[in-house]
């Protein structure tokens, strides 16, 4: 084959137009312009908000798009192409530094938001995530509209439910301390309140609940446990204050649930996705050790002893 | 190259100090991030693989460059877009879409560069004196006009506000356009400079004509239509899907008759290659060619992406692919052409080794350490740990990349030194005047100069 330079060029743009015909145009001519099910158009801030994603690079550290093998935040639903009808550009993103966001909308209330993007490190503590305070009071709230609206119409509902809590959760804190713990520990079905922490407190238990402590509570109830950590201007009703739970009938199983579930409405986090069930009984045993000063571990009703637990001796 | 490196390590330090970019945003790792891979994209490889086709090409053209002039103007608004780049990024005016970020001025200052760029080699062709094309002119030609058409198209300039389409079709449009500039761009300019250098080093001619065809019609041919390989895992057709895999696994025949010929005709010459620190760039780029186009391969598959998609890994690959293969080839081109460009000998040689071996030790250890980051992570996402929980375990691999990071960044401190002074060092005594090569390096690649001269004398009979 002889190469002239009309060749080399003339042929590879033909063969360019080709590929471009067959793995752009077709899929584009063929593409889903039906919505999905959750979708809805956004509102004027949720779109600014979204600009202000794409200005701070977002994208880089954060997919929007859940496959069939998700575990993580959002996991729920996979998405569909239906999901992306109106984004344009769409942000699926490349790495998942951070978690995926595409479901973010109402996974936590807006106070919460306000104290990780001021500085994630006071929500979560090993965080590599940047702070974002220079966007200012109303550029992070922008932004944390933009963020609660992924999910689109099954956000909505989530974000509803925060807000539905969020006034119980504040009426409970206005009305004083003995008042919120009498409230949060109804909240929590019966079974879990007879519960105490069925394992023992043992040195190596406690020094792992230190560790998960320091990994994810720190920024919030603070190194000694009264709720005074750096995120705590930013959250109302304001992180709880653990010193002042000794004697008003908190349960291993009370924690286990709270920490479990979250507490909805407020800024606490619900830690299922994140710790397995002994890491979940060992934090909430470092708590009530060293904070509330009163551990019910290992005490009846029991049950069955779990066979790697210390022989006590009687 | 050294503003890029330094971008890469700051982007990386951020990442073990999160607070490092303080409140500062134009130095946020999310605004960092971006500067850095367009930097090192379009600030260093690029500029140096075509740097050295400028030198190339009227060489074997057997002719002047069209037009100084222009060139230099090519030049001039080439930093200019850098310098755009960096600004307009650091801040926050960008697309978002990852190597289209670039807004629409500076989207068409690009666009004009490759314009006068591909005006200017045409040109050159057109008053060529050498009738034969050699392989290295198919490529250059051929990556300046493909990029141009395809920067056009996928950074959708038609739509100059958000440069991009909606929905699932502008995923596919962001990875067929992404993927090409390492396709259409990276890969053709390196792979022109390789074909230039290696038998030039060598002394010796070019293995097969036949395989130079194969190799460039089928990186064009298959290359273009995989970018969906970046989709595997979203809501993109199942065809396009299907496409894009098969023929990932496919890109083995463009990869391999490519390296099969260089190699062949680097046999037992490798004396030749090691002495000439050109060469020598230009030959590791080939292997760590071979190597990521391997991996690549690798990773089209849908079960080894359930693992390495959405993590460190595919930065490893994307370092070894960008650094390792196009970078290094575009370093062998500068040391290959800058004495005989500026007629002066290289200022050290010594340092030229030294910083050889940084940006060796750098790449292959990124890629290690990224690669056990990105596999720690993928099989812990994979078993339900969630990505909270993985960020301790991978911080000690995120150090090490950092500190590697700084090793490739002293490399590059190094070579601009080195290309300083070699540009303002003391002239050669002797200036060696080369001919044009393309003969020489056609002479014995099976029936290729008997190809081509017979297609000449069909033309010359039909005229
Ligand atoms: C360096 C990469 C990085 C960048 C850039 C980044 N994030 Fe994050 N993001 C993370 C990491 C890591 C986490 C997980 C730890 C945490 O909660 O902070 C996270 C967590 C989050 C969460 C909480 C998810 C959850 O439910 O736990 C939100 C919301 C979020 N980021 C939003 C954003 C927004 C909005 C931006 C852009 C302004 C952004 N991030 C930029 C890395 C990043
Ligand atoms: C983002 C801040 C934040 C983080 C992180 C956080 N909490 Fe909380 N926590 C709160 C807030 C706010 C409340 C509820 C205050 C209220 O309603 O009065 C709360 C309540 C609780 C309660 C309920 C107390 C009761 O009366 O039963 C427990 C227990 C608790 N947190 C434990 C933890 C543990 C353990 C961790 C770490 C694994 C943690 N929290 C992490 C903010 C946080
Ligand atoms: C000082 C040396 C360098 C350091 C520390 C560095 C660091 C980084 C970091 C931190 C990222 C972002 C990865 C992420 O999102 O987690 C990145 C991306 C990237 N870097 Fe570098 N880099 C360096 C040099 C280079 C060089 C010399 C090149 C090319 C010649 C290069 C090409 C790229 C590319 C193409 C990406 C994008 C990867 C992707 O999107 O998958 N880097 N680099
Ligand atoms: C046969 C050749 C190749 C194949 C089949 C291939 C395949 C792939 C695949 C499947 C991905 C996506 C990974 C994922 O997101 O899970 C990818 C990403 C990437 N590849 Fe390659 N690759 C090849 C060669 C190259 C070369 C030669 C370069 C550099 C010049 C390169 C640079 C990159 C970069 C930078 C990315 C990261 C894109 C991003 O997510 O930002 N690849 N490659």
């Amino acid at each position: 084959m002889k190469m002239t330079p009309k060749a080399v060029i003339i042929g590879s743009v033909l063969m360019l137009a080709t590929i471009v015909f067959v793995v752009v145009y077709i899929p584009w001519a063929n593409r889903i312009q039906t919505p999905s099910e959750i979708h809805r158009t956004r509102s004027e801030i949720e779109a600014e908000g979204r600009k202000i994603y794409i200005a701070n690079g977002c994208v880089y550290c954060h997919s929007q798009s859940i496959r069939t093998i998700d575990w993580g935040k959002g996991a729920e639903r996979i998405a569909q192409a239906g999901d992306y009808v109106a984004d344009q550009p769409i942000l699926l993103g490349s790495q998942r530094t951070g978690p995926d966001l595409s479901q973010q909308g109402g996974e936590h209330p807006d106070d919460w938001h306000k104290a990780h993007f001021i500085n994630p490190r006071y929500t979560s503590p090993n965080s590599i995530m940047p702070r974002f305070e220079y966007l200012g009071e109303e550029g992070i709230a922008t932004l944390t509209a933009y963020v609660q609206s992924l999910g689109m119409k099954d956000a909505d509902k989530r974000v509803a439910r925060q807000a539905y809590w969020k006034e119980k959760v504040i009426a409970a804190y206005e009305a004083g301390p003995e008042a919120n713990v009498k409230w949060l520990n109804e909240q929590v079905p019966q079974g879990w309140r007879d519960l105490p922490n069925p394992y023992p407190t043992t040195p190596a238990a406690l020094a792992r609940g230190r560790k998960i402590y320091q990994d994810f509570c720190l920024g919030c109830h603070s190194a000694v446990g009264d709720g005074m950590g750096p995120a705590q201007p930013y959250i109302y009703p304001p992180p709880f204050n653990f010193t002042i739970l000794h004697g008003r009938e908190i349960s291993g199983g009370i924690i286990y649930y709270h920490l479990m579930n979250g507490i909805t409405g407020s800024a606490m986090p619900y830690f299922k996705k994140d710790l397995e069930s002994e890491k979940i009984w060992e934090v909430g045993d470092y708590i009530a050790v060293y904070f509330i000063n009163d551990s019910d571990a290992n005490t009846e009703p029991r049950g069955i002893d779990a066979a790697y637990e210390p022989v006590e001796e009687e | 190259m050294m503003m890029a490196t330094f971008m890469g390590l700051l982007g990386a330090t951020e990442l073990i100090a999160p607070d490092l970019s303080g409140n500062l945003s134009w130095i946020v790792f999310g605004r960092v991030r971006p500067i850095h891979v367009n930097l090192v994209l379009f600030g260093f490889v690029t500029p140096g693989l075509l740097g050295a086709a400028f030198y190339f090409l009227p060489r074997l053209l057997d002719t002047d460059l069209y037009s100084e002039g222009l060139g230099r103007v090519s030049v001039i608004v080439w930093n200019l877009i850098l310098v755009c780049i960096v600004l307009s990024l650091a801040a926050g005016y960008s697309q978002g879409r990852e190597y289209a970020e670039m807004i629409w001025p500076v989207d068409m200052l690009i666009v004009i560069v490759f314009t006068l760029i591909f005006f200017n080699f045409i040109m050159t062709v057109a008053q060529r004196r050498e009738p034969l094309l050699y392989v290295s002119v198919w490529y250059a030609c051929a990556a300046i006009v493909l990029t141009g058409l395809t920067y056009c198209l996928g950074n959708v300039i038609w739509r100059p506000d958000s440069g991009a389409l909606v929905g699932i079709p502008d995923a596919i449009l962001l990875w067929f356009y992404g993927h090409n500039i390492f396709g259409l761009l990276l890969t053709p300019l390196s792979l022109g400079v390789a074909y230039y250098v290696i038998p030039r080093v060598c002394r010796s001619p070019l293995y097969s004509h036949t395989l130079s065809l194969v190799g460039f019609w089928s990186l064009i041919l298959v290359y273009t239509h995989i970018g969906t390989h970046h989709l595997l895992q979203v809501p993109v057709p199942t065809w396009l899907k299907v496409i894009a895999t098969v023929d990932s696994v496919g890109m083995v025949i463009p990869v391999m008759v490519v390296l099969i010929n260089l190699w062949y005709t680097a046999k037992g010459r490798l004396g030749e290659i090691h002495a000439d620190i050109g060469g020598k760039f230009v030959f590791t780029g080939t292997i760590l060619y071979f190597f990521v186009s391997i991996q690549g391969s690798m990773m089209a598959l849908p079960q080894v992406q359930r693992i390495t998609h959405f993590n460190n890994w595919v930065i490893a690959h994307s370092h070894v692919g960008v650094l390792g293969f196009a970078g290094m080839i575009a370093l062998g081109g500068i040391y290959y052409i800058l004495p005989r460009a500026v007629g002066k000998p290289l200022y050290s040689r010594y340092l030229a080794d030294f910083q050889y071996w940084l940006v060796l030790i750098g790449v292959v250890g990124f890629t290690v350490v990224l690669t056990i980051a990105g596999l720690i992570q993928g099989n812990a996402w994979f078993n339900g740990e969630t990505i909270y929980r993985v960020l301790p375990e991978i911080h000690m691999y995120y150090i090490v990349r950092a500190s590697l990071g700084l090793i490739i960044f002293v490399a590059a401190v190094l070579g601009f030194y080195n290309i300083v002074r070699t540009i303002f060092g003391r002239p050669a005594e002797t200036v060696v005047v080369e001919g044009s090569p393309t003969r020489e390096l056609l002479a014995g690649s099976e029936s290729g100069l008997a190809h081509q001269e017979s297609g000449l004398a069909h033309q010359e009979v039909a005229s």
